[in-house]
């Protein structure tokens, strides 16, 4: 062992030494061997040849020995190594040419990864997640699944046996916190008791809700998220015990939950939101009383008992469901229990989509690998020679072989390094781009799993790759070789190469077409007119507390308090300087709120049973068309005189108009909602596109905030600016905290802000499908420069031949162009069909294009035709450079 | 160029070289013309064979070299037995041994 490491030792670090005495203990023996010949009466000059051939080579004996030294792979991988980027810094453009692709091509492929190994493959952050399930009421008839009523979840927890645990979580409950300064509104969660347990989170302070805090009357507990602790307290670690003033009412702090809890969640769920600020018990009374069948806000989570199957579950769950049909027809008729493991509820829908994704940047490698080993060939053509001379010296195959496949991994290594410093500057773009319906993605980042993933890419790859030149290689004969100057390789397999290149032109013209067609629709979509002034807006969100709205019954009409407070903060809010108006809108264009409501238009036959006519509702102040620039067509707009003690009035929009009076004018007409009450139509205004800028505007009807039958408790105000919209933003705060510091001011942000939003989703998309579509140019375009040199490397005898009987340069040029061209032509007229037949798919997101949009295709294939032009200039120009005489004379 | 020394038995070699080597130090050169002599030539090593084995023996321990003078007063390098070596070359004998006895009676059998 020790002599090993001794002889380890001396072969790595004293290599020179070992080698000089090597070499003099061989030449010794070979110059005993002749002087003994020599003693026996042979001529000293024969006896020395005589021994040299008796030894079989000098230098194979020597390499012999140093192959069965210990550390002699690890010796000559160095070697190797050393070697290759010798070789490839001599090549620089070759090599800087396989580095970027294959930096793109693993960097991308490794950033989808970092997303599929987030979202998909890491188990759910829980203990045994595969026992988690989520429970929901369904139809029977069409096995909709829908959230569970209170009354519903009570009895499926006395009475299924399956469970360990079930527990649920009402997501709407929302507080005011008061006290210090302006009043908050947070995001709260009320839970039933086990709902922590059930999902294994131990608190980073504190505990958990007792079972006996899970009643009306003694759930006046809060648990904190870690973002909440460190925002109100500060990160303070003694907390627990603290009162909070949540909507007028004392609650103590039992617990904060850990930095890094997630409510494993699809983003349908809680209304788009599951970051909750603050956890209170749920408290449903024991029995639940009769009216909390009726409606269905939980969420019902559950942890099956360990042995029990879904089945299992699903069968227990499926009787306690019959009960519950046959104790409460009225409410739970038709009503069943369906059973979804946590994961597929939260993954179903996006994991197909994720897979697509990685098989296509899969393709794009192995597309990328393809081209690789061309370029690699074209390599080995011209270093035939080299290898040669290198076997002949006694290099054995197998190590020409591992010389080779090195290369290929000193490439894929730097390829593998420089792609995951491009996933790193990727990754956090990425994520703050991605689409808000994705799930998990604050569990996205750059783990074992990624790297692991990189790495076995990579070297996989530097394998393919490498294995092409390999297998050239052994069809190497050191004489052939040396003797004719290497012209001994079969141009084999130009046909499937060209067939590839042909494919990649064609995959990169769908792609870029599909780039083309959602840039332009993203252009046209941003020219839209919303239907108002984007620009000099700001806006943000009040929510009144409870003692503005407890004083309202519904249909009343009258909300004094409200009132007083709205003409308060208007005056005030007037004031500010750079301020030109001022208005409250329930439900503002693009924030992603709507409601729509049933009415009945007077005068006109009622609609038959089920049948309703239903337009977007829209409660505003007097001054919102103003202030948002829609413009009144027809009649008038709102005035202070709109209030709740004048006649009741309404404005429609024109989209409105035209549905339900067509050509006729309905100013003056009059309609009515759920409250009974006539309203008179005294103006019509302009469409706004509410949901986007994509989509069409619907009917909308406008009442004056003085004369709504409900309360809305979560006025949005609107601020028109004479200067930068966002600078007036202090001024808000403080004129609201002065009318009231009770009264939350949350979700500041300018209009242009909340229009440029409304595109994100699109923007991400195409910027997605250009990312594809740029790399597979680029490697379409490194393909159809490999393939070309390589057919320019193994055509040079002939070209000189050519150029010797007299064609000119530029009738090489010419020669290998049009071998391009051809195949270029080929590529386009396949992507162009594959590109209609794309556009179709496509359509659906397509905003003001044809999905056949000539100019387009034109214009891409133009692009394309330029690119691959100057990739095959190149090779191109080197064949017309060829001088006959070296070429002829080469040989 | 197949002859019958290069194939010899996995371990053979390994063995005629601890055995030359049993009595005196020797050069790469006398190593060879020692084995030659106790196997009455019927084994004659090359160089190529040669001297890979005697530096894998190096290397595992059982031989030492230095350099040093021949008899015609030219450098050389000379292997020794060390102690394992010796203990290797007492093992292997006593296989060798047994083996060819089997080997032998199970040839003679009929």
């Amino acid at each position: 062992m020790v002599s090993h490491l001794r002889a380890f030792w001396r072969n790595i670090f004293k290599r020179e030494n070992a080698n000089e005495d090597l070499d003099e203990e061989v030449r010794g023996y070979l110059e005993m061997t002749a002087a003994e010949k020599v003693r026996c009466g042979m001529a000293p000059e024969l006896a020395l040849r005589e021994a040299r051939r008796e030894l079989g080579g000098l230098e194979q004996v020597k390499q012999r020995v140093r192959d069965v030294r210990t550390g002699v792979s690890m010796d000559t991988v160095m070697q190797d190594v050393r070697f290759a980027f010798r070789t490839l810094s001599r090549n620089l453009a070759f090599s800087s040419v396989v580095v970027l692709t294959l930096t793109l091509a693993i960097g991308a492929n490794t950033a989808i990864f970092t997303i599929v190994n987030g979202v998909l493959l890491k188990p759910l952050p829980y203990p045994e997640p595969d026992r988690m399930l989520m429970l929901w009421e369904s139809s029977l008839t069409d096995r909709n699944l829908g959230t569970v009523a209170p009354a519903n979840f009570y009895d499926w927890r006395e009475q299924s046996h399956s469970f360990e645990k079930m527990a649920a979580i009402d997501p709407y409950p929302d507080f005011i916190l008061n006290g210090a300064g302006q009043a908050r509104r947070m995001a709260g969660a009320a839970v039933s008791q086990d709902f922590f347990s059930l999902l294994g989170v131990h608190m980073a302070l504190g505990r958990d809700f007792l079972p006996e805090e899970d009643h009306p009357g003694s759930n006046h507990v809060v648990v904190l998220s870690f973002s909440t602790w460190e925002s109100l307290f500060g990160g303070r670690s003694n907390v627990v015990g603290s009162l909070l003033r949540l909507n007028d009412a004392d609650y103590t702090v039992v617990g904060v939950l850990p930095r890094n809890f997630s409510l494993a969640s699809k983003a349908s769920d809680y209304q788009s939101r599951n970051r909750f600020d603050l956890w209170t018990p749920l408290a449903l009374p024991s029995p639940p009383e009769a009216w909390q069948r009726g409606s269905h806000p939980l969420c019902v989570f559950a942890r099956l008992k360990p042995g029990v199957s879904l089945l299992q579950a699903q069968a227990d769950l499926e009787q306690v469901a019959g009960n519950l049909q046959r104790l409460y027809p009225s409410d739970d008729k038709g009503r069943g229990i369906t059973a979804v493991p946590l994961a597929e509820h939260v993954l179903t829908g996006v994991r197909v989509a994720l897979l697509t994704l990685l098989g296509t940047v899969g393709m794009v490698l192995l597309l990328a690998c393809a081209n690789i080993a061309n370029l690699m060939l074209t390599r080995g053509a011209s270093r035939q020679k080299e290898i040669a001379v290198r076997i002949s010296l006694g290099a054995s195959r197998s190590r020409i072989a591992r010389q080779l496949i090195t290369e290929s991994l000193v490439l894929a290594v730097i390829g593998g390094l420089m792609g995951l410093v491009l996933v790193f500057v990727a990754v956090p773009i990425l994520i703050h781009h991605l689409p808000a319906d994705l799930p998990r993605t604050s569990e996205i980042m750059v783990d074992w799993r990624v790297l692991t993933f990189t790495s076995l890419l990579s070297v996989s790859t530097g394998i393919v790759f490498g294995l092409l030149p390999f297998l050239q290689s052994r069809r190497i004969t050191p004489n052939d070789c040396l003797k004719q100057g290497g012209r001994g390789i079969a141009t084999s397999q130009f046909g499937l190469r060209s067939a590839l290149i042909v494919g990649q032109v064609a995959v990169a013209l769908v792609l870029l077409t599909g780039t083309g067609l959602m840039t332009k629709s993203l252009w046209e979509l941003t020219r839209v007119s919303p239907g108002f002034q984007t620009e000099s807006i700001l806006t943000a969100r009040l929510s009144l507390p409870p003692n503005y709205t407890n004083a309202n019954v519904f249909g009343t009409g009258k909300h004094p308090r409200i009132s007083l407070f709205q003409q308060a903060l208007l005056d005030r809010v007037k004031r500010i300087p750079g301020v030109q108006s001022v208005a409250f809108a329930s439900y503002l264009p693009m924030t992603g709120v709507d409601n729509s409501w049933a009415f009945y238009i007077e005068g006109r036959p009622p609609r038959p049973q089920g049948v309703f006519d239903v337009a977007n509702y829209r409660p505003v102040s007097t001054g919102y068309f103003d202030t948002m620039r829609v413009p009144v067509l027809r009649g008038r707009g709102f005035d202070p005189g709109d209030n709740e003690n004048t006649a009741l009035v309404v404005a429609i929009n024109a989209s409105m108009a035209h549905t339900w009076w067509n050509q006729q004018n309905p100013i003056g007409q009059q309609v009515r909602f759920g409250d009974d009450k006539w309203r008179t139509i005294v103006g019509v205004v302009g469409d706004v596109h509410h949901e986007g800028l994509g989509t069409k505007p619907e009917p909308e009807m406008y009442v004056p905030y003085g004369q709504v039958p409900n309360v809305e408790a979560r006025p949005m105000i609107v601020l028109r600016t004479s200067i930068e919209p966002a600078s007036v933003t202090r001024d808000l705060r403080s004129a609201v905290s002065e009318v009231d510091a009770n009264v939350p001011l949350d979700q500041i942000e300018t209009m242009t802000q909340i229009v440029y939003g409304s595109v994100a989703e699109s923007r991400f998309r195409t910027s997605i499908v250009a990312m594809f579509a740029l790399l597979a140019l680029f490697v379409a375009a490194v393909g159809l420069y490999g393939v070309l040199s390589y057919a320019v490397s193994q055509r040079t005898r002939e070209f000189g031949i050519r150029m010797a009987v007299g064609a000119t340069r530029g009738a090489i040029l010419r020669v290998v162009l049009g071998k391009a061209a051809k195949l270029v032509s080929i590529g386009i007229c396949l992507g162009l069909v594959g590109a209609v037949l794309l556009a179709r798919v496509i359509a659906s997101l397509l905003y003001g294009v044809e999905p056949f949009d000539v100019a387009t295709l034109a214009s891409v294939s133009t692009l394309l035709a330029a690119v691959a032009l100057l990739a095959s200039f190149l090779p191109a120009r080197r064949a017309s450079r060829v001088n006959p005489m070296d070429s002829l004379r080469y040989e | 160029m197949a002859s019958p020394q290069s194939h010899l038995l996995q371990g053979t070699l390994d063995l005629l070289i601890l055995k030359s080597l049993a009595l005196d130090e020797l050069h790469g050169m006398g190593t060879s013309r020692r084995i030659g002599q106790i196997t009455n030539s019927a084994f004659e090593v090359k160089a190529g064979s040669l001297f890979p084995a005697l530096h894998r023996l190096e290397e595992a321990g059982w031989l030492t070299s230095s350099w040093g003078e021949t008899e015609t007063n030219r450098r050389a390098k000379f292997y020794r037995l060390t102690k394992t070596g010796r203990r290797q070359l007492q093992t292997e004998s006593d296989r060798w041994e047994r083996i060819s006895i089997a080997m032998a009676s199970a040839l003679r059998a009929t």
